[in-house]
């Protein structure tokens, strides 16, 4: 009993943000609910990146209505490659990476294959709500897909490495890097058994690394050394997770950010209620960096400005 | 700036809940106190129904019959007031606590029934401080005299105040041959009680006859007990004629006092009472409009919950007990941080669960999530449409239930019946949740959530099946008000999670 007392005193001598404070001091108090809008449909928050030169995968078209769905080969008809995936999903949940196809069979990232009826199946799932939050109708949403940057290639195993940064009230706060693993499937959430890697606010490169709430340094699957992980265009990453916040307004949000080879950082989705386990990846609580913001940070200074001044504090 | 901090959320909740509190104890001792509610459910009242049997045989044309009952503020109240007698016109003397029932041209032997209800309120007992008239010394013959004194001087060495010590010496000083010639060794009750009368007159001590009858179930008898009363340190005092004792003795109820025949039949000979005595009970509650009304609370009564019809009531009593699961429910979410299916699925549970009772309903659920899984996950592979699937499992699950209420009642047994107790829509939602998070999040987290939704309809059952708190809900229901400032003062808490405390234990060491 002392020791859950003398535990907790210590988790809140460091900062650590709890989710009934995180709710109650933070999200209640500066993610008004109607901006929610603005992030649960990918479809709108593409469109307002693009607005501001946020970028993001190309939209190749979007299915709103079951009888579209059989023109789904004219739509990509451009594209060797897409992404299918649900306006209202999250957690990745819908998405599907096509590889390659021909007229006849799909190949998606994960090496399956799909015939166009098992296409045609998904896209039916997608609209009528089975990916989506309360399993309220959605819209398919294809995008190109993401030519990854080489630089992950050794840290992440088959899945999508994504950075996301907290930002709160423009200023990002904390980051972090979530690597798949065999076991994860691909997929990059940390209680799934992916890697979670903070990072630097300042340079981009690895504070520590944590598997299963546990602290590693070599990634379980492919053996590459995670402290000498260093994210490259880091000013520009940062800089999407400040314009994040002059797009949507949400005071505390976290941005998923991916890097193409081409294109350099891309926007993938925004948060409105991004999860704490950001803190047991960097090793401490997202509070102090919040106060700091609070209290010393200036206000009324623009995306870049915001960067720069954290970048050289 | 100073005001705002004065007035936040959590400091006006605060208030409120302090306030709430003050307003429920306040009306936690009002009921106890003047309307008899009680903390346990089991307490029950004792309801007296005491019967005086009255029968003579008329001789004149004119029957006049006063009976001595009981007043009012005796130790007990009186629930209801009855009398039995056909053609007779009947007049009641508060005053003097009397009925009297007059009749005309009576033929044969007439039997008259007095009946009264009566339940134990001993906050109505009062002294009694009339002040008796002033008493002259009897004028005594010299040989009388002579005998006073020689019992006064005896009864100077007892202990107690007079009236006992007089009592003390009468008991034990029989063969004294000074007592002898006052009260012969073979003497009724009453004889002994007018014999002591005579004495304390002797030193100018009012006393009197005090007629009463000790409440015993199925008590039949002709004679009331007597007792003694006596006007000492300026206040009437009742005494024990066997052992002096002061005061009336639990569960006896004073008819008469004073030297005036309990029964008096003007026009009527061989005229005798019949007193039995019958015991019931009743809860606490059903006797609270009475208490209400003896201290002058029915109106507050009569707009309270207790007046409903039962039905009412016994739907107001099941709603009572929820306000206490959602606290319980919050405090597990929040202050303990389980995660469970749904929110306030696991009180849904819990419902079913206490009309199903525990171990049938909980194997019985088990049995139908089970099959249900079964059955989803060969759906899965049709790769049905959303609400066409959830659909399907509905209707499977109403299946499932007929099939296992009839097979339950085949075999009789409660373990496989109970199915039908079960909401349909939770139960299909519970499936469809648990088979989506198997495939979304694995077998484990799906195992766990199963696990922390059962376990938390288990707690919130033991709390609302308990006898106890269902009573205290329902008869104290000022402390739902206190139960809905908790949870707004909860959903104020910031401090960690106790499940955070183990998530974040990494965290918890110095750099």
């Amino acid at each position: 009993m002392f020791g859950w007392i003398k535990r907790a005193k210590q988790l809140k001598a460091n900062g650590i943000l709890g989710m009934n404070d995180r709710n109650y001091s933070v999200i209640s108090k500066y993610n008004k609910r109607s901006l929610y809008t603005l992030v649960d449909d990918k479809v709108k928050t593409k469109q307002l990146a693009n607005n501001i030169n946020i970028s993001t995968p190309k939209m190749v078209g979007i299915i709103e209505h079951q009888y579209e769905v059989k023109n789904l080969l004219e739509i990509v008809k451009d594209y060797k490659t897409f992404v299918i995936k649900p306006a209202h999903g999250s957690g990745g949940k819908g998405v599907l990476v096509i590889k390659d196809y021909d007229g006849e069979k799909f190949y998606s990232a994960s090496g399956e294959e799909l015939s166009f009826k098992d296409m045609y199946q998904h896209v039916s799932n997608i609209l009528s709500g089975l990916f989506s939050l309360g399993g309220r109708y959605d819209v398919a949403l294809i995008e190109e897909t993401v030519n990854f940057s080489d630089v992950f290639k050794d840290f992440s195993y088959h899945g999508i490495p994504d950075v996301r940064v907290i930002v709160y009230k423009g200023y990002p706060a904390m980051v972090m890097m979530r690597l798949a693993t065999k076991e994860s499937d691909g997929k990059a959430n940390l209680h799934q058994g992916g890697v979670g890697v903070g990072l630097d606010v300042k340079t981009g490169a690895t504070l520590r690394a944590v598997l299963h709430n546990k602290p590693v340094t070599i990634h379980p699957d492919t053996g590459a050394n995670l402290m000498d992980l260093k994210v490259p265009y880091w000013r520009e990453h940062l800089l999407i997770g400040a314009l994040a916040y002059d797009m949507t307004g949400l005071g505390y949000l976290g941005a998923d950010i991916v890097l193409d080879k081409n294109r350099g950082p891309m926007m993938l989705e925004i948060n409105a209620r991004p999860g704490l386990a950001i803190q047991i990846a960097n090793g401490r609580g997202l509070k102090t960096p919040l106060k700091e913001i609070d209290e010393s940070y200036p206000t009324g200074l623009s995306a870049e400005e915001r960067v720069d001044y954290v970048l050289n504090k | 700036m100073k005001l705002a901090r004065f007035f936040t959320v959590r400091k006006v909740l605060s208030f409120l809940l302090f306030l709430s509190i003050a307003y429920a104890v306040y009306c936690i001792h009002y009921k106890v106190k003047y309307w008899g509610f009680s903390l346990s459910p089991k307490q029950v009242t004792d309801v007296w129904r005491i019967e005086a049997k009255i029968s003579f045989k008329p001789i004149g044309k004119k029957v006049e019959v006063a009976f001595a009952v009981p007043g009012e503020k005796e130790g007990f109240s009186i629930l209801s007031e009855e009398i039995v007698a056909d053609g007779y016109e009947v007049l009641q003397d508060k005053k003097e606590n009397k009925i009297i029932l007059k009749g005309k041209n009576k033929k044969g032997r007439q039997n008259l029934y007095y009946r009264l209800n009566v339940y134990e309120n001993t906050k109505n007992t009062q002294i009694n401080k009339q002040i008796p008239p002033k008493m002259d010394r009897p004028l005594l013959p010299e040989e009388e005299q002579q005998q006073m004194s020689k019992i006064w001087k005896l009864a100077k060495e007892k202990e107690g105040d007079r009236a006992q010590q007089v009592i003390a010496v009468v008991n034990q000083e029989l063969a004294n041959p000074s007592m002898s010639l006052v009260l012969p060794l073979k003497h009724t009750k009453k004889e002994f009680a007018e014999k002591v009368i005579q004495i304390l007159a002797y030193k100018r001590v009012p006393s009197r006859i005090v007629r009463a009858i000790k409440l015993l179930e199925g008590k039949k008898t002709e004679k009331p007990d007597i007792m003694l009363e006596a006007y000492i340190d300026k206040e009437w005092k009742l005494y024990d004629l066997e052992t002096g004792k002061i005061g009336l003795p639990e569960k006896w109820i004073v008819f008469q006092r004073g030297g005036v025949s309990l029964l008096d039949v003007r026009g009527g000979e061989k005229s005798q009472v019949m007193f039995s005595v019958m015991k019931s009970v009743a809860t606490p509650m059903k006797m609270a409009g009475y208490r209400a009304k003896d201290n002058n609370y029915l109106s507050e009564y009569t707009y309270s919950i207790y007046t409903l019809p039962l039905l009412e009531q016994n739907t107001l009593k099941w709603l009572m007990i929820f306000p206490l699961a959602i606290l319980i429910v919050v405090i597990l979410r929040n202050v303990i941080g389980i995660t469970t299916m749904g929110t306030f699925t696991p009180m849904l549970l819990s419902m079913s669960l206490v009309k199903t009772g525990f171990l049938p309903g909980l194997v019985c659920f088990s049995i139908m999530i089970f099959l249900g899984l079964i059955m989803r996950a060969v759906v899965a592979k049709l790769n049905l449409l959303l609400v066409p699937r959830i659909s399907f499992v509905v209707i499977f699950v109403i299946l499932l239930i007929q099939v296992l209420t009839v097979i339950g009642y085949r075999i009789d047994s409660r373990l496989v019946g109970s199915a039908i107790f079960f909401p349909i829509i939770i139960t299909a939602w519970i499936i469809e949740r648990a088979s989506i998070t198997w495939e979304e999040e694995g077998a484990r987290n799906t195992i766990q959530e199963i696990f922390n939704t059962l376990l938390t309809a288990i707690i919130v059952y033991f709390v609302i099946s308990n006898e106890y708190v269902r009573h205290v809900m329902f008869a104290f229901n000022e402390l739902n008000v206190v139960i809905l400032f908790m949870v707004m003062l909860l959903g104020t808490y910031t401090g960690y999670r106790l499940t955070e405390i183990t998530r974040f234990a990494s965290l918890a060491q110095k750099d």
